[in-house]
């Protein structure tokens, strides 16, 4: 996920600098409110331990071996904001000194995979824990951070990719960067992390936060803060950037109409000629005569409130059958 | 006396094993440590550089490099590189040049669809531009000392606190580097044949590398504050420059006329 200079605009890269600034501020005020002068040095080494995680090949199904970022099991364990450290001067080290990753590209890199990815695992892991307060919610809360973390920052990742071509073209309307849309980037990017890389990210985190739990759980970040409100303004940024889908010419992948997969093979399969049709509530996610950029965003929103809904309702039932349990 | 049973031949051929990436996890992280162990006090000419002005220009180029649309000009610049390509010493120009290649190739085969759609021009100057900002970046960490590097990016506005965490972070890649592999070593010694808690004990490997790490660095506060530290970290950078400095200098000036005059 190391993107390498050249492949984005110069003007994407600074404008990812300038979104990191506040960031890395905030990032820097937090830990020194939160760490005490005696555990500065372990920002250094927890930066250390970030990139040698990236060291270890494990065995993938096939005969290959993959490596994991550990951006979600740093913030488990360490909590967010000194992950936000931790990453970014892995990332830093890693662009100086090897040649991984862009000079210019750095504050891209580190939306990414230092401010994305953990604060998305560690506020999806305090979630879990919240929803199932038990050891199981723990051990689903670090699977799942690792999971979806590196699976949205893939995602964030392939945008970046994707919008290259539409918004930097020459004279001649060539693409002068990374070639290819959205409609290539997306699935390019996510379908490898959904299948291998989420799941490799997944164990890795799950089976190094249950060892360390196990061995010495007092080293575990607590954290005062409870709020989740973090989580919220990642939920947001995603969701204003849904109408991206408008730019792209294509529809996302597996989501084609009749006239497209007749574009594709050429038939239309009898089956699907009409009973393919259904109702959605929502069809083409926009809302009738509203426009359409409006009407993404809207649709995002209903779909967020509607699995925010259906998890407070499980966590209610967790809580009374917990005090029932008492 | 030995009993019996111990005395028997026993005929046990384990299932073959795939203990590759094991292996793999230890090769690479030998090369990293190698990387940063290796020594680069050669008297050659771009190891006598002032580290830091060969930072500046270094991202100055990168930068350039990155607006530029003039053929002309990435092709000076690559040529310069490739000269500086071979005042390196000779292991680590093999090295460089190893490194370097295996990206931007990779990157030219994913770009051949979009050159059959007519867009070859652009293509090929990604690609030319990869390969001349990755050997910028390879060159400047094979023939500078680390330690040179990060005290430059002060000049960058990068914050000393920043700059010192890096600096414990470098060296504690190298020791608890050297940790890991003694556990992956141990790993292979004592798991003979397919055992399925194999896999369990590399993440494992990573728990108990977290925990060292943490001790590690209370330990190493300590000893810093045995020593007087006080939690103030200040760099200083070293503007002393040779009669070589100036001849780098009016290149890179050069080089940079070079772009303002091609686009």
């Amino acid at each position: 996920m190391h993107i390498p200079d050249n492949y984005l605009s110069p003007s994407t890269c600074a404008i990812f600098g300038v979104v990191m600034l506040p960031i890395w501020r905030r990032a820097s005020v937090k830990v020194k409110s939160e760490i005490t002068r005696q555990k500065m040095p372990l920002l250094g080494v927890a930066a250390a331990f970030s990139f040698l995680i990236m060291m270890f090949n494990i065995p993938l199904p096939g005969g290959t071996t993959g490596h994991a970022i550990g951006g979600a099991l740093i913030a488990i364990l360490l909590g967010p904001y000194s992950a936000v450290f931790a990453v970014t001067i892995a990332l830093a080290i890693q662009a100086l000194f090897f040649g991984d990753g862009g000079i210019l590209a750095i504050g891209v890199n580190c939306f990414n995979m230092a401010f994305i990815m953990p604060f998305t695992a560690f506020y999806l892991f305090k979630l879990m824990k919240k929803i199932i307060p038990s050891k199981k919610g723990e051990y689903l809360g670090a699977f799942l951070g690792g999971y979806i973390s590196v699976n949205i920052a893939a995602l964030v990742t392939a945008i970046e990719f994707g919008v290259q071509p539409l918004l930097f073209k020459d004279s001649s309307g060539l693409p002068l960067y990374s070639p290819y849309g959205l409609s290539v980037s997306i699935p390019a990017m996510t379908i490898p992390h959904l299948l291998v890389v989420g799941i490799l990210e997944g164990i890795i985190t799950l089976g190094a936060y249950s060892y360390i739990k196990k061995a010495s759980p007092e080293i575990i970040y607590k954290g005062k803060t409870n709020k989740i409100k973090p989580l919220y303004i990642i939920i947001g940024i995603l969701i204003l950037v849904t109408p991206l889908g408008l730019l792209a010419n294509g529809t996302a992948w597996g989501e084609w109409g009749t006239e497209e997969i007749k574009n594709f093979i050429g038939f239309v399969p009898k089956g699907m000629e009409d009973g393919f049709n259904f109702k959605a509530l929502i069809p083409d996610y926009s809302l009738g005569n509203v426009q359409e950029y409006l009407g993404y965003i809207i649709s995002a929103l209903l779909g967020v409130i509607i699995i925010l809904i259906i998890f407070k309702i499980l966590s209610k039932i967790n809580i009374n059958r917990n005090k029932k349990g008492e | 006396m030995i009993p019996e049973w111990l005395s028997e031949k026993d005929n046990y051929i384990p299932k073959e094993e795939k203990n590759l990436y094991i292996e793999k996890s230890i090769f690479s992280l030998i090369k990293t440590i190698s990387i940063i162990r290796q020594s680069k006090s050669q008297d050659k000419l771009v190891y006598l550089l002032n580290p830091t002005l060969k930072m500046v220009s270094t991202i100055l180029n990168i930068v350039f490099i990155s607006l530029s649309r003039s053929f002309i000009y990435l092709s000076v610049v690559g040529i310069y590189v490739l000269v500086n390509l071979f005042l390196m010493e000779k292991r680590s120009r093999k090295r460089i040049l190893i490194r370097s290649l295996i990206f931007p190739f990779i990157t030219l085969i994913a770009l051949i669809p979009s050159m059959f759609n007519g867009n070859v021009y652009n293509s090929l100057l990604l690609f030319q531009k990869i390969i001349t900002t990755i050997l910028l970046m390879n060159l400047l960490s094979h023939n500078t000392k680390w330690s040179d590097i990060s005290k430059s990016l002060k000049l960058l506005f990068i914050p000393d606190i920043f700059i010192w965490i890096m600096e414990i972070t470098i060296k504690y890649i190298v020791l608890l580097g050297e940790y890991s592999i003694n556990l992956l070593y141990a790993l292979k010694l004592r798991t003979i044949g397919k055992t399925s808690n194999k896999y369990n004990s590399l993440t494992g490997i990573m728990g108990n590398l977290f925990i060292k790490s943490y001790k590690m660095s209370e330990e190493m506060f300590h000893a810093m504050e045995c020593r007087g530290f006080v939690g103030e970290y200040t760099t200083k950078m070293n503007f002393n420059f040779k009669k070589i400095d100036y001849i780098y200098i009016i290149i890179n000036m050069l080089l940079i006329s070079l772009f303002i005059y091609f686009n």
